[in-house]
């Protein structure tokens, strides 16, 4: 185990070749790469390290990226890519088709702002439009949680009870470009939490179809297969959460973070680094004797509507945290987050759009609005500059 | 045997395939090129261990629906434009893992021409071990008979309802450029041709292109049992060139065409899709002399 | 109300359906019309609906209990189609079949049936394989359900149809139905099943290998290919009857002992006719039009040369009938032959002293060989057959014959030689052709010296000609009426007597021939040709314009035909060859030239293979008769694929050097080097197993059978026909289904 100072970008990459090299005694590992900002610095990374059973193929596009995934992975070995934004959006096709292939590819994506007009920083807007894809969808915190992310997720989508792509989701240059002492464990420790990749439905020598026509019929046997599967990732999740700590001597984060709930009655809901800011607000709130808490959804797909449900019955104030806008309706955790609570008052706030750097006057000044509320308004847009 | 068409053992032998590429019960037309070329590729595989990937297409359509399936080898269904780079992960995948797996991208000319070319050209420059085959009905046949990049000048199709006016892309000289270790067209109607080809573009290592003229009677508007007929004539005519570029630079052209303005005036007057419009053929015939003249300058100077 | 459609991928269903509804919406009606869409292609079968009503429609569902079902293809016609159809409904069929055929079946429903197919075919409305027919049946639609015509050409203008409105006509004016449309039962109807309990489905992630689809595509078929066995120029020209093809095949696929056995089930006299046969079998050969006509008669030559054709021994016969053959040429030959190997006991009378007519008094040795005619004789008579040579029979003694044996076969040849009725024909030195043939051939040749002029453009000239040449003649010189082309003579014949040196002079007819008491000198005059007579060939004209050229000897060859003085007394040569008398019924056939006037050797093998069997058949024996094929039946050039053949030339026969053959009468023509040129063969209509079929069938599902051939998978067959165009030779077709 070695602690680094290191980007969250070359933590994912890392933690990605640590996974790729656990498959040797596989099929080995590989996966297409295209660069986009602010993801660039992770496939450079990736391509820069030696794989004794792995190959990265450097393609010609995002769309052909996740194509080269799926090869690699119904080939049967492990397959990582990394993308962002608009790549995202390029890619969006292979992204929903790996997903109903039923494949663990398990890609990093940094949040960045879709666009034009161009905008480089950070928005949780590109992957929140891949939500309905299929995938699993984690939103980090900090370095260390992207590391040990993109290892838990290929227990994860390779469990056979899951058999589901992950999409590891950090803040662009809040997270991706920021250096932090990161914990890696050793190729040894990661061979030992990562067994071979045996995929059930991988393409061998036999006479198979793989994503072939599907009739009405078949379509909704796979569908709920499929949202099946979904539904049995937060108790799979649990028993990686219990082997990592085992392993690594430190636990991954619930799929939803509480941070002072227990006797909270104005309560923060966030995802990614908006809600280390929320933290830091919480405490001065609770200096300031207003009992206010924080949570954090770090697994979004599948949605954690029990932790939610169970975190925020009957607290009074929510504000849920939205670093994207879906125009026309407001922010889509919101969107989602305020039919669990219906005896709450739930205030819709979007900070940070485009990357403003959200600080926490900005979140001190929501909580105030909050609790000067009588009633849920519409969705708020707070400009932070 | 002078008397015999050249078959050169395409036919069933003891080498053949326990079971064929394209199994009996699949949903082509009758008369489908692409279903022609398929059963003569399964008997040049033989024995050889391969995977297909094969994009949204009538290719794939025809395999049937889950969990059956007409295609006797493992395909993967690809997305439209990713035949080729699905293929190269497979591709890696297998040389990694030291296994002789034949990779095969089998797509129409949407998925090579059109949407596929990037991914194509990609593969191409990368020099994947994926065989690339496009089997080439000048249309979008499975979405019912749209133009493509493919589609001949004069040829009307439910997009071009006044025939289209432009030609068709050169696409073994845009694939050729790439400098890949091989290139070759394929004749349906010489068997013996075309199986020699298969099997050195299974055998050959680095990314191979095939790409075979394949008569689409329903968007051709043509019969059926003709179609064999059909790809005669485009090759005496000179429309369909057979020829063959090694590493980007040698050219062999492998049947010498009549250059004959009856060939061409039969093989338009025997599909409805030329039919529609007044088609110049004096312009045709032009254009496929200077193509020949072009090719015939590369072959001579290779 | 509500109606469905059952058409095939391609037939244009969903625009019938449109069609209807368009009908209907011209009523006032609200309208909705809609296909299935699946994975299918063109040729598979498929379902449109059409819903009317007088209100607003709200009903989105497909149509699963139709008030009336149109049937646009008549081989999708069976239960499932007519499932949930309401009884009293109007069932629409397109089929060629009566109205009757259909209503027995379909009792419970209104039938409707019009032929679309052809009148839509007609119309020129598709393809060979598909035929659309929707426009065509929409208009039999509309008679049946009492729209008026004029409705329709309204509607179809307004579609943009109107170019097939004609056949929609055709359609309206044929279609044969029962009764007035009536309301479908509705009551009887409605116990709308139960949904079917849905099939398990296999989980993605456990799909590891995929079973084949169990459709069966044969369904889509509407005409089907089969292996026939197409009738060969080769064969169907060969006078003889002989299996041209066959034994061209089995040198090339078995060697020579079984194309030797091929040769031998029609003829014994197969190196003869490989040296002496004009070769009609090589004018009707398709391969002329590639690169020149497989030389049928070299291999027939080659294989006899190497294999003696006649080795079957004679059947054993427990009936066997006592049979004369008068006349030991090429007919008698060929019957004796016929009759001995089914196990009868043939005498055959020869008024010379050697078996063989005018294979051995007529043709010159340096074509014919003794020793090979000898073989092929020897080879009969090895069956059993009796020869009686020395003798030319009396009318008298025939008369006895025929009384004497079970059958007689006359086989006597042409006996009586045309002359020539112009001044100073009797002159010395004026000699038949045939005479002078046969003191060449049998009295130890016929010398003679000076110029010799030969009169005639036939065999007979040419061999007349060769053997004056080879006998001394200064100079010989061929004079015919007409010109070269027109000669019936071999054409090979003409060639290499000229080549030899003999000149022709057409367009020349002698008028008198002058001399004191030895013809000195011909009188010709100069030919015109006139119209074309029966024989196709231009009349000549004699003109007034005369010559004379100086000549030593004269040879006739002016023609021969049948002496029926020889037939005893009251004899009558019927048709058929069959020779009646007045008082009784002689079991006797001509055979030959005798019989058909025809010529040739191998017209007279034919002719005596024919008389046999028809003697049989008098005799009450169930015997095969051999019938000449029809020419007009042979697979023609244009059923050929001559794409699938490489080029390659004939291989030509070799011939002896001029100087050398004019020393005496050794055999000229020395035949192939050896047996491949059977391998030019298209083998026309006889599948020889070379896979095209199997290598163009797009489903991959023609198989090699273990023995010999292949079988089509019938149940997944889609009929598109390939196979069939495909097959370099004709022997396949497509059959309607």
């Amino acid at each position: 185990m070695t602690v680094e100072l290191l980007s969250a970008n070359h933590a994912a990459a890392r933690a990605a070749a640590l996974a790729g090299r656990a498959n040797r005694a596989g099929r080995g590992f590989g996966g297409g790469v295209y660069p986009i900002t602010p993801q660039t610095e992770c496939i450079e990374l990736l391509c820069r390290q030696e794989f004794e059973k792995g190959e990265i193929v450097r393609v010609e596009s995002e769309h052909s990226a996740m194509a080269v995934c799926m090869g690699v992975s119904l080939g049967g070995a492990r397959a990582f890519t990394a993308s962002s934004s608009n790549g995202l959006a390029y890619m969006a096709e292979n992204v929903v088709s790996a997903a109903l292939y039923r494949l663990p590819i398990v890609m990093m994506a940094v949040n960045r702002t879709l666009g034009p007009p161009w905008n480089i920083w950070v928005d949780h807007g590109d992957t929140l439009m891949l939500r309905d894809a299929g995938w699993i969808q984690f939103y980090c915190e900090d370095n260390q949680e992207v590391a040990d992310t993109i290892l838990l997720a290929y227990r994860l989508a390779e469990d056979a009870r899951v058999l589901l792509p992950v999409m590891v989701c950090q803040d662009a240059f809040v997270l991706s470009h920021t250096m932090m002492l990161t914990d890696l464990p050793s190729q040894e420790e990661v061979d030992a939490f990562l067994p071979p990749l045996e995929l059930p439905h991988a393409v061998g020598g036999k006479p198979v179809t793989v994503g072939g026509l599907d009739f009405p019929h078949e379509t909704e046997v796979h569908r709920r297969e499929h949202h099946e599967a979904m539904l049995r990732v937060p108790a799979v999740y649990g028993e990686i959460q219990d082997e990592f700590e085992r392993r690594f001597g430190r636990r991954p984060a619930d799929r939803v973070e509480a941070y002072r709930m227990d006797d909270a009655e104005a309560v923060f809901v966030s995802m990614g680094t908006t809600a280390s800011t929320a933290k830091a607000v919480v405490d001065a709130a609770r200096e300031r004797g207003v009992k206010a808490g924080s949570l954090r959804v770090r697994m979004f797909r599948p949605f954690p509507e029990d932790l939610l449900a169970t975190w925020l019955r009957g607290r009074e104030r929510v504000a849920v945290l939205d670093r994207d806008l879906c125009p026309g309706l407001g922010g889509v955790l919101w969107s989602e987050v305020r039919g669990v609570c219906p005896g709450s008052l739930v205030q819709n706030y979007m900070l940070g759009l485009g990357g403003g750097d959200i600080r926490p006057e900005h979140l001190e000044q929501v909580l105030d609005d909050l609790l000067a509320r009588a009633a849920a308004g519409e969705p708020r847009i707070v400009e932070v500059g | 045997m002078r008397s015999e068409p050249l078959l050169c053992g395409l036919a069933q032998s003891e080498d053949d395939r326990p079971e064929p590429v394209l199994r009996a019960g699949n949903t082509n037309c009758g008369g489908c090129g692409m279903s022609i070329a398929l059963n003569m590729f399964s008997r040049a595989i033989g024995r050889r261990r391969v995977q297909m990937v094969i994009p949204a297409c009538c290719g794939i359509v025809t395999a049937g629906a889950y969990p059956f399936s007409a295609y006797g080898a493992p395909v993967v269904a690809s997305t439209f434009a990713s035949a080729a780079a699905v293929a190269s992960g497979l591709a890696r995948v297998a040389r990694m893992n030291g296994e002789p797996t034949r990779v095969v991208a089998w797509a129409g000319d949407g998925g090579t021409y059109d949407i596929g070319m990037a991914t194509v050209s990609a593969a191409a420059e990368r020099n994947e071990d994926v065989l690339f085959v496009c089997y080439d009905n000048e249309i979008y046949g499975n979405t019912g008979g749209q133009r493509s990049s493919a589609t001949p000048a004069g040829a009307t199709t439910t997009t071009t309802p006044r025939g289209k006016e432009l030609e068709k892309k050169d696409i073994v000289g845009i694939l050729a450029a790439h400098r890949v270790p091989y290139c070759a067209t394929v004749s349906l109607a010489h068997p013996e041709d075309a199986l020699r080809k298969f099997q050195y573009a299974l055998d050959a290592p680095g990314f191979r292109f095939l790409h075979v003229l394949s008569p689409c009677p329903t968007g051709w508007k043509s019969e059926p049992a003709e179609g064999i007929e059909l790809v005669r004539l485009a090759i005496r005519a000179g429309l369909f060139p057979v020829y063959e570029v090694f590493d980007g630079f040698r050219t062999v052209i492998n049947v010498e065409p009549e250059l004959s303005p009856t060939a061409l005036e039969r093989y338009f007057a025997l599909q409805g899709r030329f039919r529609k419009n007044a088609v110049d053929l004096g312009r045709i015939q032009e254009m496929i002399e200077r193509n020949w003249k072009h090719l015939r300058a590369r072959a001579r100077d290779a | 109300m509500e109606i469905r459609l059952h058409g095939r991928g391609g037939q244009g269903g969903v625009t019938c359906a449109k069609i209807l509804a368009a009908i209907y919406a011209r009523e006032g009606k609200s309208v909705q019309t809609f296909g299935d869409y699946a994975g299918e292609r063109s040729g598979a079968p498929v379902r449109a609906y059409t819903r009317v009503e007088d209100g607003r429609i709200t009903n989105r569902n497909k149509v699963y209990r139709p008030d009336h079902l149109l049937v646009l293809d008549p081989t999708l016609l069976g239960d499932e189609v007519v499932t949930g159809l309401k009884p009293g409904g109007t069932l629409l069929i397109n089929s060629p079949e009566p109205l009757e055929t259909h209503r027995a079946r379909f009792g419970a429903f209104r039938v409707a049936v019009v032929d679309a197919t052809s009148i839509a075919r007609a119309h020129g409305i598709g393809t060979r394989s598909v035929v659309i027919v929707n426009t065509t049946i929409a208009g039999a639609w509309a008679k049946v359900m009492n729209v008026p015509l004029d409705r329709v050409e309204e509607v179809y203008r307004d579609l943009g149809l109107l170019s097939n409105f004609p056949a929609a006509r055709d359609a309206y004016e044929s279609v044969r139905f029962d009764g007035a449309p009536r309301a479908a039962d509705a009551t009887a109807a409605d116990a709308a099943a139960p949904p079917a309990e849905l099939p398990k489905v296999e989980p993605l992630v456990e799909h590891r290998s995929s079973p084949p689809t169990p459709l069966k595509t044969g369904s889509w078929r509407t005409q089907t290919p089969v292996y026939t066995e197409h009738l060969a120029p080769c064969s169907a020209w060969c006078p003889a009857g002989n299996d041209a093809i066959g034994f061209v095949q089995a040198l090339a696929r078995e060697g020579e002992e079984q194309a030797a056995a091929v040769l031998g089930g029609t003829t014994p006299l197969a190196a003869v006719c490989g040296r002496v046969c004009p070769a009609p079998c090589m004018e009707g050969c398709n391969r002329a039009e590639l690169d020149g006509a497989v030389n049928i008669r070299g291999i027939e030559r080659w294989i006899a040369d190497h294999v003696p054709v006649a080795r079957r021994r004679p059947a054993a016969c427990a009936d066997s009938k006592r049979i004369a053959i008068v006349g030991s040429g090429p007919a008698g030959l060929s019957a004796a032959y016929q009759l001995a190997l089914l196990g009868h006991a043939v005498t055959i009378f020869e008024g010379e002293d050697q078996l063989g007519g005018v294979l051995r008094t007529g043709i010159p040795t340096y074509r014919l060989p003794r020793e090979v005619l000898d073989r092929e004789i020897d080879a009969i008579l090895a069956l059993g057959v009796e020869a009686r040579c020395g003798e030319f029979l009396s009318r008298e003694r025939l008369a006895a014959l025929a009384e004497e044996y079970d059958g007689l076969i006359l086989a006597t040849g042409l006996q009586k030689l045309r002359t020539l009725a112009v001044p100073g024909a009797d002159l010395v030195g004026i000699e038949q052709g045939i005479r002078y043939l046969h003191r060449v051939n049998l009295e130890g040749g016929a010398p003679l010296s000076g110029e010799v002029f030969v009169l005639g453009g036939g065999n007979t000239a040419m061999d007349c000609a060769r053997s004056a040449l080879r006998s001394g003649a200064d100079r010989v010189v061929v004079a015919y009426r007409r010109t070269r082309k027109e000669m019936p003579a071999i054409r090979e014949e003409i060639e290499e007597a000229e080549l030899e040196g003999i000149e022709i002079e057409e367009l020349v007819a002698p008028v008198a021939f002058h001399g004191d008491g030895r013809v000195a000198e011909i009188e010709f005059a100069e030919v015109d040709l006139g119209e074309p007579d029966e024989s196709g060939r231009r009349r000549p004209l004699i003109s007034e314009r005369t010559f004379r050229v100086p000549c030593d000897h004269v040879l006739l060859a002016l023609g021969q035909s049948g002496d029926l003085s020889l037939l005893p007394e009251g004899w009558e040569l019927a048709e058929d060859g069959r020779l009646v008398a007045p008082d009784r019924a002689p079991v006797a056939y001509a055979a030959g030239d005798l019989a058909t006037g025809d010529g040739t050797v191998t017209h007279a093998i034919g002719s005596g293979r024919r008389a046999a069997g028809l003697l049989l058949r008098a005799l009450g024996f169930e015997a095969e008769v051999f019938e000449r094929p029809d020419r007009s039946k042979a697979v023609p050039v244009t059923d050929i694929r001559l794409d699938h053949f490489g080029r390659a030339a004939a291989a030509a026969d070799r011939h002896l050097p001029v100087p050398e053959r004019l020393n005496g009468f050794a055999e000229v023509n020395r035949g192939l080097a050896d047996g491949l040129e059977a391998h030019r063969c298209f083998s026309c209509g006889h599948c020889t197993e070379c896979d095209t079929c199997l290598v163009y069938c797009p489903e991959g599902i023609i198989r090699r059978r273990t023995e010999r051939g292949y079988e089509v998978d019938y149940s997944y067959c889609k009929g598109c026909g390939i196979c069939v165009t495909e097959c370099p030779r004709s022997a396949m077709e497509m059959q309607s289904s």
